[in-house]
């Protein structure tokens, strides 16, 4: 109690020092909550796309069927894996995955066929809302068909267009039938944008005489579930099952995203080590001024200890100031940006790893967040203190007494 | 068994190239209840002998015992409680922490010992009124007179209840009229509450308060007187 007192006390001897330490620290701190909220806004981001959009946050497929994508290869009950998987309460949709080409007019391109479970897709995706033009496929219109954004540039293809494909079918025989393109898809990552053609589960099965078996099952899990034990509870539904989560499907997206999270660590040490020297030479002044009275202290039965914690808990108090201003300063800031947020589709958006990004650069602020960044200043506080407090605590009384 | 007892004490100090022998076998004791003037030119190891009483110090040579308690075979940690509680000091100036208040100096060393807050307040609060400081509880240092900051001091360091209170010339920076006051205070604690006083001074008129004042000289006792 009494070193609480002395240390607040002792922060007002000289308050513009003090005044200038806590500032320094109260901005840094709120430039690297801001900072810290719109990476994870954009990493957030980043994932909603590609997870969201496209891949899923989990995809089951038959054994083997990564190493060699057959036709054949398919999940033989399609129906009692889904029945399983939403028992677990999680959402789920087959897709149809074959290959083929595709020619509207003379230009022709070697293209992914795809089919959807159009009621269960919208569960587990959000493609459905990624069209540039026109619609998204719809049962009632089997012959209507979806393009990436790339590939019906390649084609010349615009909505209401012929689009002939030719493939071969489950049994052999050659496949061919034409369709009208429906909508064309806004950029969804080059995968899709390059070569894919959407189609309706039932217009697929007539297309490739595949009239029973899903090749890929999409799952997408409540928020905040853990996704490697999903895994594991989908993998355990049944033998012959192969069940991959987003970061094994993306591993550059998941090894990016833990990195960037590191890179703002070392941004934090890199601002914060400017005021760590700042709290370093202020703390040696205001130790050096008061050498007499750590002598007096020491003499009369202060302790090493009890003079190192005095000087640790004035830093204390300015951190604890600091903190308390700068998240305080910070809530508009961080609700404008989670709101509002930077418009950057004036940029033309953003696009990173082949992926298109958001129009908006929105932040995210969560417990994690804010308190990443003040316990990193915490640290650094400590660090910097701990010379003024250990030169304080070890000086020995008659010679601090006998200084000038 | 003296309370203090300075045992062929030598003190060198080296600076640079230079030896300088601040004490060449100091023996003297102190026993409990005295009031004792050391007096003597500067440099004849006043400051010196007090602070090894005081075990702030160690001595190049001989033995200091408090209380029989040999000071150079306690580590610094016992040497710190030691000055808690058993020593009580009063320096020359700025005895006193300037963000406490009067009250608060005082009874800062009763709190390091984890007297409960109600006995704190009890001795000082009497202490002051002894002291013709009450009313002053509040006042920061920088609030007071050098004879008051010097009362406080004393209060401070007779609260604690020590063995012994040493004062290196606590006289030197009040006037003489405040040096007087002060002295006499000193002397009625020590009659009254039989606390051990041992000083060091330069000023002939604070001698005649002392019923014992020893004289050194070249860092020797070369007179003690009692009366
Ligand atoms: N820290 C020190 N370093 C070197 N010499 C010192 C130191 N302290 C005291 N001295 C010397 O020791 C001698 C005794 O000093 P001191 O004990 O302060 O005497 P007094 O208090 O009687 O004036 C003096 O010659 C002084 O210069
Ligand atoms: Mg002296």
């Amino acid at each position: 109690m009494q070193i609480l007192r002395m240390a607040w006390r002792n922060l007002w001897r000289n308050g513009r020092r003090s005044a200038v330490t806590v500032a320094a620290m109260t901005f840094a701190l709120w430039v690297m909550i801001l900072y810290t909220g719109l990476v994870e806004g954009m990493l957030v981001d980043m994932v909603d796309q590609a997870v969201d959009l496209e891949v899923g946050e989990l995809q089951v497929v038959a054994a083997g069927y990564r190493d060699d994508p057959s036709l054949h290869r398919v999940v033989a009950d399609p129906a009692a894996l889904l029945t399983g998987i939403e028992g677990l309460g999680y959402a789920a949709a087959p897709r149809l995955l074959g290959g083929g080409l595709g020619a509207v007019g003379q230009e022709s391109a070697g293209v992914q066929l795809v089919g959807v479970d159009v009621e269960r897709d919208a569960t587990v995706t959000r493609i459905h809302q990624r069209l540039d033009q026109g619609a998204w496929l719809d049962p009632a219109d089997p012959r209507g068909v979806v393009l990436g954004k790339r590939l019906a540039r390649s084609l010349g293809a615009q909505v209401g267009a012929e689009l002939l494909i030719l493939s071969q079918g489950a049994d052999g025989s050659i496949a061919n039938d034409l369709f009208t393109v429906r909508g064309v898809l806004a950029g969804v990552g080059d995968g899709v944008d390059r070569g894919t053609v959407f189609l309706t589960e039932d217009a697929f099965r007539a297309l490739m005489v595949l009239p029973a078996g899903a090749h890929r099952l999409t799952v997408r899990v409540p928020e905040g579930s853990d996704l490697d034990q999903a895994r594991a509870r989908i993998e355990a539904l049944g033998p012959g099952l192969e069940v991959r989560t987003w970061r094994q499907l993306l591993p550059t997206l998941s090894t990016m995203i833990e990195s960037t999270r590191g890179l703002i660590q070392v941004v934090a040490f890199i601002v914060y080590l400017a005021i760590a020297i700042l709290v370093l030479n202020a703390m040696l002044m205001a130790v050096f001024e008061r050498i007499r009275e750590f002598g007096v202290m020491k003499a009369i039965g202060y302790g090493p200890g009890t003079v190192f914690s005095l000087i640790a808990v004035e830093s204390a108090l300015q951190a604890l100031l600091a903190t308390g201003i700068g998240v305080l300063l910070a809530l508009p800031a961080m609700a404008w940006l989670s709101r509002v947020g930077i418009d950057v589709g004036a940029l033309g958006g953003m696009q990173m790893m082949g992926m298109s990004m958001m129009q908006r650069w929105t932040g995210r602020f969560t417990v994690s967040t804010v308190q990443g960044p003040v316990l990193i200043l915490w640290g650094m506080v400590a660090l910097a203190v701990l010379w003024p407090a250990l030169k304080a605590a070890r000086i020995p009384p008659i010679e601090a007494m006998r200084a000038r | 068994m003296s309370l203090l007892r300075f045992s062929s004490v030598t003190k060198v100090y080296t600076q640079g190239q230079v030896q300088v022998h601040a004490l060449r076998g100091l023996d003297l004791q102190i026993e409990a209840g005295e009031f004792t003037a050391l007096v003597g030119p500067s440099g004849s190891g006043k400051t010196t002998a007090l602070n090894l009483a005081g075990a702030l110090d160690h001595p190049s040579s001989g033995t200091v015992a408090l209380e029989g308690r040999d000071l150079g075979g306690l580590s610094r940690r016992e040497l710190s409680h030691l000055r808690r509680d058993r020593i009580g000091f009063v320096f020359q100036a700025y005895n006193l922490i300037p963000v406490l208040t009067a009250y608060e100096n005082a009874e800062s060393v009763l709190a390091l010992q984890g007297v409960p807050e109600g006995q704190r307040r009890e001795r000082v609060l009497a202490l002051f009124q002894e002291l013709g400081l009450g009313g002053l509880e509040h006042r920061r240092p920088d609030q007071l007179s050098g004879g008051q900051q010097q009362r406080v001091a004393i209060a401070r360091a007779i609260a604690a209840r020590p063995a012994i209170v040493l004062a290196d010339e606590p006289t030197a920076n009040v006037d003489s009229e405040t040096a007087e006051k002060l002295l006499d205070l000193m002397q009625r604690l020590n009659q009254e509450r039989g606390v051990t006083f041992l000083f060091s001074t330069h000023d002939a008129r604070v001698v005649d308060h002392a019923r014992r004042v020893v004289k050194l000289v070249d860092g020797r006792v070369a007179e003690d007187l009692r009366r």
